[in-house]
């Protein structure tokens, strides 16, 4: 069984391995070499060593959008997956019980698919919506919702609430998808299990953390990883939504966001290479930990 | 807890809790669903309702107005095919690019087997702005020496990109819808005198079904839904709806109606295939996620 094995993977794998020698490493290679030029997009390419770095080190922007970024991937997936874990839970056995038998909310199949619908919105849909439910005047809806006596939030056009609105939509959108993943885990936990539980006198609480909770644990971490991708690319809804891309004044700054000024606006090719390079090393930190932590020890 | 009243075990719920519960679940719905309940009020109001400062909550002139100045748009229709012609072939060619990746990744051991799963989680990770301009300054170098149109006016380099976009996951969930089919079946498969190739075409490949579904439908909306490559790669007349509905904002200020409208359009091919395959997408995301 062993003779032949390799022209199967050779001619499996060799499509992909090229898609990704070119568009990716050959790429990042190419991201790496103009981080040490101070090229502008245009013209001849001059060395400059690790001088972008240097000013880099310097950028007040550079930490706070570092630590933007780090908020994002800190916050977006405890939110979610607690707000998932929540929900599909009384989708699935948050409802009475009869004869014993634990079941979900009242309309829980129909839960089920509204809330993947913000999943369906593009995201250059869910930030027009969102512009509206924020938008800084009595025209929007959140405003509108609120007593005239009041003067209206500022939200996105607040330094401070700014991050928190984008936090919340990405939320919003992410947060249908967990659900709907959970309650597949929880429907392939045996009901007996439940039942059993039930009979022994669990309340719904104790029935969540002694056995949602720890049967679950493998999905919440796949969750984790995406969840976390999804915070790394924050950076389009910030491009739409946010006042002066990424204001005010930095207040929503996140390092794509950064490389994207730099390269289109500023016409800083180089400086925004070297921001890549930083990203690069980031989001491979990142996956290491991730790998490391959630120890998928089956690949 | 455990109480007992005619008869009927009423084990862990008290009344109350299940009010509660209900209650919850009721408000949740209401958020998930307000904005696009909100987006369908806009596209059938005239301007003047949706320009008053007193919003309504349904539109007193009922109107289709919106949606014939959307689709009245010079670039509305080509860009609504440009996108559903890219998104077809780079969900196609990456769902057996990745089956076959799959494949190799799942049934085989080898030497850089591992190295290739580390450089496929990373690649989903890495952020593709950071590439953007590499990728543009490759695609042109290319166009520059085979002669074939890449980018600008073409939509291949697009394609190329979203293809590798895609792998990854592709890839990844595939490889454990993969590992979850028993080896003993391939195994009984070539004792029963099957090559190698049968039992991936024959056994294999049908048992993935609801992989491929999966991952279709997130290519699907992947590829559909973006918009910074395809606007950085192509000129106006080469981008996707969603690229349109951006810049028709940005140009047109706050023409809401017609914009939500749009958006509606934009969403239709989505919530469509949604739909279709809404029963299998659960069991999908998890037998893949779980094993992953």
């Amino acid at each position: 069984m062993r003779h032949g094995k390799y022209p199967f993977i050779i001619g499996f794998l060799a499509v992909p391995v090229a898609l990704y020698a070119t568009f990716v490493v050959a790429a990042y290679i190419q991201t790496f070499q103009l981080s040490m030029t101070s090229w502008s997009g245009f013209g001849a390419i001059k060395f400059v060593g690790a001088d972008n770095f240097v000013k880099l080190w310097n950028d007040e922007l550079f930490w706070k959008s570092l630590r933007h970024n780090g908020y994002l991937l800190l916050l977006l997936p405890i939110v979610t997956i607690a707000l998932a874990l929540v929900f599909a839970f009384l989708l699935n056995v948050g409802g009475g019980s009869k004869g014993g038998v634990t079941r979900g909310v009242w309309g829980s199949k129909f839960y089920r698919v509204i809330f993947f619908f913000p999943q369906l919105m593009a995201l250059a849909i869910v930030a027009v919506i969102f512009g509206r439910v924020f938008a800084s005047d009595k025209s929007g809806m959140l405003n509108g919702l609120f007593p005239d006596s009041w003067s209206p939030w500022l939200f996105l056009a607040d330094e401070r609430w700014a991050l928190t609105c984008i936090l919340v939509v990405l939320v919003w959108q992410a947060v249908g998808f967990y659900v709907v993943l959970f309650s597949a885990g929880m429907g392939s936990i045996g009901e007996e299990i439940y039942e059993a539980a039930a009979l022994d006198g669990a309340s719904r609480i104790t029935l969540f953390f002694k056995i949602t909770l720890p049967l679950l644990w493998n999905t919440i971490q796949t969750g984790w990883v995406y969840l976390g991708i999804a915070a790394f690319d924050a950076f389009a809804l910030i491009n739409i939504m946010t006042v002066d891309r990424g204001g005010p004044d930095g207040a929503t700054s996140v390092l794509a966001m950064m490389i994207y000024r730099n390269t289109f606006e500023y016409s800083q090719v180089g400086y925004a290479s070297a921001l890549g390079v930083v990203l690069f090393f980031l989001t491979l930190t990142f996956a290491a930990l991730t790998l490391r932590v959630t120890r998928r020890d089956a690949v | 807890m455990a109480k007992h009243d005619e008869g009927v075990i009423t084990v862990g719920r008290s009344r109350a809790g299940t009010f509660f519960a209900n209650g919850t679940g009721i408000l949740f719905g209401l958020v998930m669903i307000f904005p696009v309940y909100w987006v369908l009020n806009t596209a059938f109001k005239p301007d003047s309702e949706v320009r008053s400062f007193t919003p309504t909550f349904f539109p007193n002139d009922f109107t289709l107005d919106n949606f014939k100045s959307a689709l009245g748009e010079e670039l509305f229709i080509p860009s609504m095919i440009n996108g559903l012609i890219i998104t077809a072939m780079s969900v196609a060619a990456a769902l057996v690019v990745g089956f076959l990746g799959a494949l190799a990744i799942a049934r085989f051991s080898f030497y850089g087997r591992k190295a290739i799963i580390m450089v496929i989680l990373a690649v989903q990770l890495v952020p593709f702005l950071a590439l953007l301009i590499p990728l543009f300054l490759m695609l042109q170098q290319a166009e520059e020496g085979t002669g074939i149109n890449l980018i600008g006016d073409s939509l291949l380099g697009v394609t190329l990109i979203y293809v590798v976009l895609l792998l990854p996951y592709t890839v990844w969930t595939l490889r454990g819808f993969i590992s979850g089919i028993p080896r003993e079946l391939d195994e009984a498969a070539m004792i029963d005198g099957c090559t190698r190739f049968q039992v991936f075409w024959r056994i294999i490949l049908p048992l993935t079904g609801p992989g491929l579904v999966a991952t279709s439908v997130y290519g699907f909306i992947q590829a559909w839904n973006e918009f910074i490559i395809i606007n950085t790669m192509n000129d106006p007349k080469h981008q996707n709806l969603m690229a349109w509905l951006l810049y028709n904002q940005t140009e047109r200020g706050t023409a809401w109606g017609p914009l939500m409208a749009g958006a509606i359009i934009t969403s239709i091919p989505v919530v469509v295939f949604f739909l279709l395959i809404q029963r299998n997408i659960a069991t999908g995301l998890t037998a893949g996620a779980v094993k992953g």
